[in-house]
């Protein structure tokens, strides 16, 4: 007979030694900070004057309804992030924080960022934050993630929304322009994640995650990230002939296109070995690089026009 | 009777000690950020706050 009572290790309450930190990693730092920069240039090309603290304000609540999606996503995928090494030393796998721990800190976030965008900023805006939050984490994370290979392509509307939340925040409406930007980030998504599913396809099959490259192989999924580039690159020029965006714009993302289709050709062409997983890995890299330019470019003409207004 | 008395219930560890202060920290420094953000709107938008179109 066993001198511990087990009834009293069972009973006994967890006491958390989780610190800021682990709570900061629940967030997704880096995938925040993406949404940030996007939301951001929603923000800044939108034909009205926003006062700075509005627009601080609407940038925060995006950030944390952000952030909030992430912690959401943890708590329901503990149990995969564990058999995944990328994600095994997320603070539920790694005993930091606990699921009901993340699953709080989650819905606490979702909504104080949502109804802080609603009251301060406008509802319509906080609206689309509470939709953006929902398709992330129970359409995207609950629904598609473990169901269909496609779940990246419809699940990457969920990181398109931003910058369109924060044309909403300014202007209490939609335009053509943020639908162009979410279709460029919608179209960006599938190139991106399948060129890292391509080389973590291991990991995602351990996982049981019905990612591209584990149910229809790694040759299907580079005809698909070739596809879906083509698309993109057509997409993110588009807006300059149609006359959304002007020429400094329209070459910036011709020259990127260009590099960005290339590297897609060459993630085709080169199938195996080494010369397949650095062409694949580049891809992955350039896409990100990609992206931050073609929003930074956006950016950056609001910044000049507004200093320099006769250089436009 | 013994000079020192066993405390009753839970005793916290230094480490979980200090991750708790962490913790309340961060959550005070939030709340803070809030309280600032809803002011500092409030007189931003002065009367206009109170004008909500959905």
């Amino acid at each position: 007979m066993s001198v511990v009572d087990q009834n009293a290790i069972e009973l006994a309450p967890r006491i958390s030694e989780a610190d800021v930190a682990d709570y900061i990693a629940l967030l997704k730092p880096r995938v925040m900070s993406l949404v940030i920069f996007t939301a951001l240039v929603g923000l800044m090309i939108a034909p009205v004057h926003v006062h700075p603290v509005l627009a601080f304000t609407s940038i925060l609540c995006i950030a944390v309804g952000a952030g909030a999606s992430g912690a959401l996503n943890m708590w329901y995928e503990s149990d995969i992030d564990a058999l995944m090494s990328r994600t095994a030393n997320r603070p539920i796998p790694r005993g930091r924080v606990t699921r009901p721990e993340a699953l709080a800190f989650g819905m606490t976030l979702a909504f104080f960022a949502v109804m802080t965008l609603g009251i301060l900023v406008n509802w319509f805006a906080g609206a689309l934050l509470a939709f953006t939050i929902f398709f992330y984490v129970v359409v995207y994370t609950m629904g598609l993630k473990r169901w269909t290979a496609q779940n990246i392509v419809i699940g990457g509307a969920a990181g398109a929304l931003p910058p369109v939340v924060a044309w909403a925040a300014a202007t209490g409406s939609l335009s053509i322009e943020p639908v162009l930007l979410f279709l460029i980030i919608f179209f960006w998504t599938p190139p991106h994640f399948w060129a890292l599913a391509l080389f973590r396809s291991d990991d995602y099959a351990r996982a049981g995650i019905p990612m591209l490259p584990v149910v229809a192989g790694p040759d299907a999924t580079r005809l698909q990230i070739l596809l879906y580039t083509l698309v993109l690159v057509t997409v993110a020029v588009a807006p300059w002939p149609l006359g959304y965006f002007d020429a400094v714009y329209g070459v910036t993302s011709l020259v990127l296109g260009a590099g960005m289709l290339t590297l897609a050709i060459n993630v085709y062409r080169r199938r195996e070995g080494s010369e397949a997983l650095r062409a694949t890995r580049k891809l992955f890299a350039f896409s990100i690089l990609y992206l931050f330019a073609l929003f930074a470019t956006l950016g950056l003409e609001v910044v000049v026009h507004a200093l320099a207004p006769s250089i436009w | 009777m013994a000079d020192k008395q066993k405390p009753d219930g839970i005793v916290l560890t230094e480490a979980q000690k200090r991750s708790r202060r962490q913790r309340s920290i961060a959550i005070a420094l939030a709340l803070g950020v809030l309280v600032f953000l809803f002011f500092a709107v409030t007189m931003v938008k002065g009367p206009a706050v109170l004008v909500r179109p959905m």
